[in-house]
């Protein structure tokens, strides 16, 4: 009896620690929000950024125009793909990005710059599995190249390249984590608050676990259902 | 109507057209046959434009169209192409894949172009198919819905590359019958082909391509029953 009494206390005391204690529920909700924030910007960037990279280095393989904005681009995936996103953050944060002071900003750009790489290998990938004569047949009708590409030939590849993006839109969310490493309060960065003072790292951890966790479960399930929904045209 | 002067073609070391001249009249049915390799479906998308030919002058309607200062897309519209693979747009219902181009083009509304098109499939029978994907059609049918497509931008020729070809052979009839159709409305008509039934019936002037050069030129009739080409002689008694 005792026993149970003793487990009932711990968990009575250690979620008011956590959450209730000095309104620290406050700072789980400034972390969630500020995670969210960077999240969906930085895959704004990301997915313009990549869109871009994907059709210059297309257009530029297929015409042999653009080559030196090709070779930028090649670059830009080298560098981003071949360095550790911390490190990215840690450069962004201390060099290149230094001059702004809001430390969110920092985290949206830099993280949004670094999903830019994947995603325009993602798109990249998509438009090259669009079979060309959905190009051809485009512009035997007199459309331009940039409305062929924008009307016919991206919302094929979107739709093939679907799965891959909503996995690096995942892979975004978690990255985020790390953003604590240069100051942004973060959900993560707002755990470890909380942990280093109550001394209590079980109720503030698994919490943002699990937090991370429905998110993550509600994104799959809102790309499971898009890609239904783009599949009807594949229905015979 | 088309001018083809000196058109050279060449893939690196591969030359595929050899000096074509070529001179198409508004209302013809010119019919190109040949054995495959020998360039004729080149030689039909140089037309366009698809394939950008290495030298020679290509004109339509009295422009130049392989001056580069020239405007290609404008040209295109007038020009319908059809395909052996079809391409129609996978992710478009039918009647969305007819209604685009004019609609993206400004040539109509989205009411024109819906009404233009509705009219187009009940021509063809297919009025009933408008809002379903081309995934749930026959063959046959997604290439009557690619010539439809191309008719809606009302071109003044209609460009042909091997349209039955990746057909099964209970379809082939149901396209022939509406290019023929075509054909009786008095279209300008370039077709590649290997019906040869076809090309007898309805083309004005059929051309024989070998090895990138066109060897021979004649109304269907004599083109079948007296051809001189020593080559063409061979490849009839091939195919008939």
């Amino acid at each position: 009896m005792e026993f149970f009494q003793n487990i009932l206390n711990y968990f009575q005391t250690g979620f008011h620690d956590t959450f209730i204690a000095q309104s620290r529920y406050m700072l789980f909700i400034r972390g969630l929000g500020n995670t969210i924030l960077i999240a969906i910007f930085a895959t704004l960037i990301g997915v313009v950024l990549g869109i871009l990279v994907a059709i210059v280095r297309v257009y530029s393989g297929q015409t042999g125009k653009l080559k030196w904005l090709d070779r930028i681009c090649a670059l830009y995936l080298t560098i981003i793909r071949g360095t550790p996103t911390l490190v990215q953050l840690l450069i962004a944060y201390f060099m290149v990005f230094a001059w702004i002071d809001n430390v969110i900003l920092v985290c949206t750009i830099a993280f949004g710059i670094n999903s830019g790489a994947y995603v325009a290998e993602i798109v990249r990938g998509g438009i090259l599995s669009v079979d060309k004569g959905q190009t051809e047949a485009g512009r035997s009708l007199g459309l331009s190249a940039s409305t062929t590409m924008r009307s016919i030939v991206l919302p094929q590849a979107f739709k093939s390249c679907l799965p891959s993006l909503g996995n690096e839109f995942i892979t975004i969310l978690k990255e985020t984590s790390i953003a604590g490493y240069i100051g942004a309060m973060d959900l993560t960065k707002a755990a470890d608050l909380v942990r280093s003072r109550t001394y209590d790292p079980f109720f503030s951890l698994i919490t943002i676990a699990l937090i991370y966790l429905v998110i993550v479960i509600g994104m799959n399930a809102a790309f499971k259902a898009l890609e239904r929904r783009l599949a009807k045209s594949d229905r015979r | 109507m088309i001018d083809v002067k000196n058109l050279d073609k060449h893939f690196g070391d591969n030359y595929v057209l050899k000096g074509i001249n070529e001179h198409i009249e508004k209302g013809e049915k010119v019919v190109i046959v040949g054995p495959s390799g020998s360039g004729k479906s080149t030689f039909l998308r140089c037309l366009n434009l698809l394939e950008t030919p290495t030298g020679g002058e290509i004109w339509f309607e009295g422009e130049e169209i392989t001056d580069p200062k020239c405007d290609i897309d404008k040209l295109r519209q007038k020009m319908g192409m059809v395909f052996q693979h079809f391409n129609l747009f996978p992710h478009l219902t039918i009647l969305e894949n007819i209604t685009l181009a004019p609609v993206k083009l400004k040539l109509m509304t989205k009411e024109q172009a819906d009404e233009n098109a509705m009219r187009l499939l009940t021509r063809i029978g297919l009025a009933d198919k408008a809002d379903t994907y081309p995934s749930m059609i026959s063959g046959g049918q997604k290439q009557r819905i690619a010539i439809v497509r191309a008719l809606a931008m009302n071109p003044d020729v209609m460009l042909f590359d091997e349209p039955t070809s990746a057909l099964d052979p209970e379809m082939v009839g149901e396209v022939l019958a509406l290019m023929k159709e075509l054909a009786d409305d008095g279209m300008t008509m370039v077709v590649v082909t290997h019906e040869m039934g076809f090309a007898r019936e309805v083309a004005t002037r059929c051309l024989f391509m070998d090895e990138g050069r066109i060897m021979e030129q004649a109304p269907p009739d004599e083109f079948f029953t007296s051809p001189k080409n020593p080559r063409l002689q061979d490849f009839l008694s091939k195919v008939l």
